[in-house]
C-alpha cells in the first residue's frame, strides 16, 4: 500500500550542510496494517508521515531522493491534492485544520472539494457521523466541542472521502489523557472494522503499542530508520512504555506489550520480590516519614469552599502541603482539580473556609507579591508567553520578578539546554514551551509550584526531563503540586496523592497506598505486580539487582 | 529585509500589468490630456470617457488573471485570500466612520513582505472583497482596484531597510499614498459632474486651468477625508507595523514559500 524506496529528504535550509532529515529509508506497509511511528520530537517522524501524501516536499520544499509510492501513485507525479482520495491526513491540533464552522459542514468539506455528487455526500456524512459517534453533535459549532470530540471530527472529515490510508501525526498530543483515550479507541475501531491502513505517530505508547502490527523507529540525527514487529523493535528502543521496560528488566522474551501479557507471566517475579520492601518516596527534604510532619506547611486549607456563584466546585477541602513534597492531584475532569489550583494561586477567592499559602491569603496579595509565594504553569503554557523571542520573554520575567537580568534565561537553559534564545516561543516544541513557562514561574523563587496537566504533548525524553526537574525542585525544599491524569508520571514523581471527586477530598496519602489497588490510578507496573507495592520499572530493577547480589554472596 | 516574491512578475504578466496600467493612467488622467478638437473633446464629453468606465473592469480582470495564472501554489493563494479578507473586512470601517481605512496598512505591509506582484493583486482584491462586504460595488470599483493595486505594487518597490527605518518608510509611504489615492480617485467622476465654475472640469480648457480648478476642488472637498485616511494609516503602521511585519515574515518562513521542490532519483 505504502512503499518507501531509498528515500532521503533534505530541507532547503539544510541544503548547504547536506544534513538530511531522513536518510535512505526503505519501508513497505501492506494494506490493513496499523503502523506505529515512534521517535523523539524533532527526529523526523512528521517528515516521514508527510512524505506519504506528498506534503513533503510539495508543500514544505526540500529535496527528496528515492521514491514514495502510495497505492501505485508516485508522489513525484502526484501532488497532495491528487492523493486526497487515497490518503487522509490528521494533524496535532484539530482546530487549526478546520475550515468550516459546524460538524456537518466540516465532514462534507473534503467531499465538496473533490466534487462528489450531493446524494453521495449526504449518505457519507450520515455514515461517518454514526461511525465516529458524532450523531448528537451534528449541528454543533466546532468551537463548542471538547478537544477529544474535535479530534474525532477531524478524523471524520478525512474519512468521508473514503481514503484507503489514514495518517495521523500525534493526534493526541494536544489533548488531555481522557480525550486522548477517546481518540485512540476510535482509531483502533477503524483499523478493525474498516480495514483501513493506519500510520500513526504517537507518544502514549502504553495505549497503542499492543495494537500495532508494525513499529517504525525514527531515531533522528540521520541515523537509519528501523521497522519491524513491535516485540522486536521494543527490545532495544530508546522509547518504551513501562510494561516493556519491566519486561526488559526481568528478561521476558518475547516482550510483553500489554498488562495482560505481562501479568500472566509475572508469578515468578512476584515470588522473587515477595520479601522485599518497595522503596518509599522521599516526602520532605529527601527524608521519609516523620521529619516531614515537623516542617511547617507551605500551604494550608481548612474547610475550603470555592467555585462559581451559588455553585460550589470545592466543597470543604482540608489539607496541608509541606516543603519538599511532590503532590499529585487526581480525579476526573470537572472534579475540582483546576479550581483548587486556581484558589491556591489566588485567581479565585474562597467562598468560605481558610486558605493560607506561605502564611498569607493568596487572593489578597498583589500579583507582584504573589509570584514570590506561588506560581502556576497553566495547562496550555503558551498562555503565559507573549513576547516574540525566548530572550525577550525571559527579560520580561526578570523585570516582573525584580531579579537580576539573565536569571530566567539561566534557569531556562538549565531546564532546556540548546534552545536558541532568538527563537519564537510558538516555534518551540511542547516540552520546551513547558520548561520556558516553568522557568518564568521559578524566576521569582516561589515556595509553591503548581502545574496543571504538565505532560500534555510531551514525548518520553521531555517527560523524563520533567521528572528530574520536579525531583530537583522538591529537593530544594519547594512544594510541587501537579494536577494530572497521567498515572505513569504520578508513579515516577509523586510522593503523595490527593484524589478529588465532586469537590471533596476522597483520598489522601502516600502514592503507593493510593494507586496500587486502584483500577483507575494504578500505573502499569503496579497492575502487573499488585498486590505488591511496586510503581516503576526502575524500582523493580534496583530491587532485583539487590536480590541477585544477595544470592550470589 | 528582502521580500519573498509570491507572485513573480515575468514577461507576459509584466507586459499585461504595464499595458493595463498605462490605460488606467489614461482613464484617470484624460481630463488633463485632451486637446481641443480631439475625440475626447467637448462634443463627446458626455459619452466617450465613459468608455473607460466600461473597459476598466475587463482590464482589471485580465491583469489579475494574468498575474495569478500558473505560478501560484496553494500556500500563496491561502496567504492572498487571508490578507485580502482581513483587509476587505477592515474596509467595513471605511464609509460613514469618518473614512477610517486601516486596510491600507494591510495592503502596504503585504506588498512589502511578499513583493510587488503580490502587492498589486492584494490591493485590488482587498478593495474588491471590501466592496462586496460593504455593498460598495459600482462604476468606481475598477478605478479603486487599480489605484489600490498600485498602492500595493509600489509598497513592494520601497528600498531595503530594517527595524525602525523600515517602519518609518512604510508609515511615510502609506500616509502619502493615502492622500494620493484620494487625489487620483476623485478623477473618475470629477469631469462628469458640475460643482460651480471655480471647481468644475471645463472641456477643452488648457491643462493648467483644469489642473488649478481640480486643485481647488480637491482642497475644498475630499482632502479632509484623505487626511483622516493618511493619519490612520500612519498610526496603524506606526503602532502595529513591526508586529504585522514579524507575523507575516514568520508565516512566510514557516510556509517555506521560496524553498524549491526537487525530486532526485
Amino acid at each position: 500500500m505504502i512503499r518507501f524506496d531509498h528515500v532521503s529528504l533534505t530541507y532547503a535550509d539544510a541544503l548547504k550542510s547536506r544534513a538530511p532529515v531522513l536518510r535512505d529509508v526503505n519501508l513497505s506497509i501492506p494494506e490493513g496494517e496499523l503502523c506505529l511511528v515512534i521517535g523523539r520530537t524533532g527526529s523526523g517522524k512528521t517528515t516521514l508521515l508527510r512524505a506519504i501524501n506528498g506534503l513533503v516536499p510539495h508543500f514544505s520544499g526540500g529535496t527528496l531522493s528515492g521514491r514514495v509510492v502510495v497505492n501505485g501513485r508516485d508522489t513525484k507525479d502526484h501532488r497532495p491534492r491528487d492523493l486526497a482520495d487515497v490518503v487522509g491526513f490528521v494533524g496535532q491540533d484539530p482546530l487549526s485544520g478546520f475550515v468550516t464552522d459546524t460538524v456537518e459542514d466540516e465532514l462534507a468539506y473534503g467531499m465538496e472539494s473533490l466534487g462528489l455528487p450531493p446524494d453521495v455526500m449526504r449518505r457519507r456524512v450520515e455514515e461517518t457521523l454514526d461511525l465516529l459517534g458524532l450523531a448528537e453533535l451534528r449541528n454543533r459549532p466546532l468551537t463548542d466541542l471538547s478537544a477529544g470530540q474535535q479530534q474525532r471530527v477531524a478524523i471524520g472529515s478525512v474519512l468521508t472521502t473514503h481514503p484507503r490510508v489514514l495518517v495521523l501525526d500525534e493526534p493526541t498530543s494536544a489533548l488531555d489523557p481522557l480525550a486522548a483515550e477517546e481518540v485512540l479507541a476510535t482509531m483502533q475501531r477503524l483499523v478493525h472494522d474498516l480495514g483501513l491502513t493506519v500510520v500513526l505517530a504517537e507518544h502514549r505508547l502504553e495505549r497503542v503499542v499492543q495494537y500495532a502490527d508494525r513499529v517504525v523507529l525514527v531515531p533522528g540525527d540521520g541515523r537509519p530508520v528501523r521497522d519491524g514487529p513491535p516485540t522486536s523493535i521494543m527490545q532495544d528502543s530508546p522509547i518504551a512504555p513501562p510494561v516493556v521496560e519491566l519486561g526488559r528488566v526481568v528478561g521476558w522474551r518475547p516482550l510483553p506489550l500489554s498488562v495482560r501479557d505481562a501479568r500472566r507471566r509475572a508469578d515468578p517475579v512476584r515470588a522473587q520480590l515477595a520479601g522485599l520492601e518497595a522503596p518509599a518516596r522521599p516526602s520532605a527534604h529527601g527524608a521519609a516519614g516523620n521529619e516531614a510532619e515537623a516542617l511547617s506547611p507551605v500551604a494550608l486549607t481548612e474547610q475550603l469552599v470555592a467555585g462559581y456563584n451559588n455553585v460550589p466546585v470545592l466543597k470543604g477541602i482540608s489539607t496541608s502541603l509541606r516543603p519538599g513534597e511532590v503532590v499529585a492531584l487526581m480525579g476526573r475532569n470537572g472534579s475540582g482539580k483546576s479550581t483548587l489550583l486556581k484558589t491556591l494561586v489566588g485567581m479565585k477567592r474562597p467562598t468560605s473556609g481558610q486558605i493560607r499559602v506561605d502564611g498569607r491569603a493568596p487572593a489578597t496579595l498583589r500579583p507582584s507579591q504573589l509570584l514570590r509565594h506561588v506560581g502556576l504553569v497553566p495547562q496550555v503554557p503558551a498562555d503565559l508567553l507573549y513576547a516574540h523571542t525566548v530572550a525577550l520573554e525571559c527579560e520580561q520575567a526578570d523585570r516582573d520578578a525584580a531579579v537580576s537580568a539573565g536569571t530566567t534565561l539561566g534557569i531556562f537553559e538549565r531546564l532546556s539546554p540548546d534552545v536558541p534564545a532568538g527563537q519564537h516561543p510558538r516555534d518551540l516544541s511542547e516540552g520546551q514551551r513547558l520548561t520556558l513557562a516553568l522557568a518564568i514561574i521559578l524566576a521569582a523563587r516561589p515556595a509553591l509550584v503548581l502545574l496543571d496537566e504538565p505532560t500534555r504533548g510531551l514525548d518520553y525524553t521531555a517527560k523524563h526531563r520533567l521528572v528530574e526537574i520536579l525531583h530537583d525542585l522538591a529537593r530544594e525544599g519547594r512544594c510541587v503540586v501537579l494536577a494530572t491524569h497521567d498515572v505513569e508520571l504520578v508513579a515516577e514523581v509523586a510522593s503523595r496523592v490527593l484524589v478529588i471527586a465532586d469537590g471533596e477530598l476522597v483520598a489522601d496519602g502516600p502514592t503507593a497506598d493510593i494507586v496500587v489497588s486502584s483500577p483507575a490510578f494504578a500505573p502499569q507496573v503496579a497492575k502487573i505486580l499488585s498486590p505488591q507495592r511496586w510503581l516503576t520499572p526502575t524500582d523493580v530493577a534496583t530491587a532485583l539487582a539487590e536480590v541477585t547480589e544477595v544470592t550470589q554472596l | 529585509m528582502k521580500a519573498t516574491h509570491l507572485i513573480p512578475l515575468r514577461g507576459r504578466s509584466s507586459l499585461a500589468l504595464g499595458t493595463v496600467s498605462v490605460i488606467g493612467l489614461a482613464a484617470f488622467g484624460w481630463p488633463f490630456l485632451t486637446d481641443p478638437g480631439s475625440a475626447l473633446d467637448s462634443s463627446h464629453a458626455g459619452d466617450a470617457p465613459l468608455l473607460f468606465v466600461a473597459i476598466l473592469p475587463l482590464l482589471a480582470a485580465i491583469v489579475l488573471a494574468e498575474l495569478t495564472s500558473g505560478e501560484m501554489d496553494a500556500k500563496s493563494v491561502a496567504m492572498l485570500g487571508m490578507l485580502s479578507a482581513v483587509g476587505g473586512a477592515l474596509r467595513a470601517l471605511g464609509p460613514g466612520t469618518a473614512g477610517l481605512e486601516p486596510s491600507f496598512a494591510i495592503i502596504v505591509v503585504g506588498g512589502r513582505v511578499f513583493g510587488r506582484g503580490f502587492g498589486f493583486v492584494l490591493g485590488a482584491l482587498t478593495i474588491f472583497s471590501g466592496a462586496l462586504i460593504t455593498g460598495g460595488v459600482g462604476p468606481w470599483l475598477p478605478f479603486q482596484m487599480m489605484a489600490a493595486g498600485w498602492l500595493g505594487f509600489f509598497a513592494g518597490c520601497l528600498p531595503r531597510a530594517t527595524g525602525r527605518m523600515e517602519i518609518l518608510w512604510l508609515a511615510g509611504y502609506a500616509s502619502i499614498s493615502a492622500l494620493l489615492f484620494g487625489l487620483v480617485m476623485n478623477l473618475w467622476f470629477w469631469p462628469f459632474a458640475s460643482y460651480g465654475p471655480e471647481t468644475s472640469f471645463v472641456p477643452g480648457d488648457p491643462f493648467a486651468a483644469n489642473l488649478f480648478r481640480y486643485g481647488v476642488f480637491y482642497l475644498t472637498t475630499s482632502l479632509i477625508w484623505d487626511l483622516g485616511r493618511a493619519v490612520i494609516s500612519l498610526l496603524v503602521i506606526g503602532l502595529a507595523g513591526s508586529a504585522l511585519l514579524r507575523a507575516l515574515r514568520r508565516a512566510s518562513r514557516r510556509a517555506a514559500f521560496d524553498a524549491p521542490v526537487v525530486f532526485e532519483r
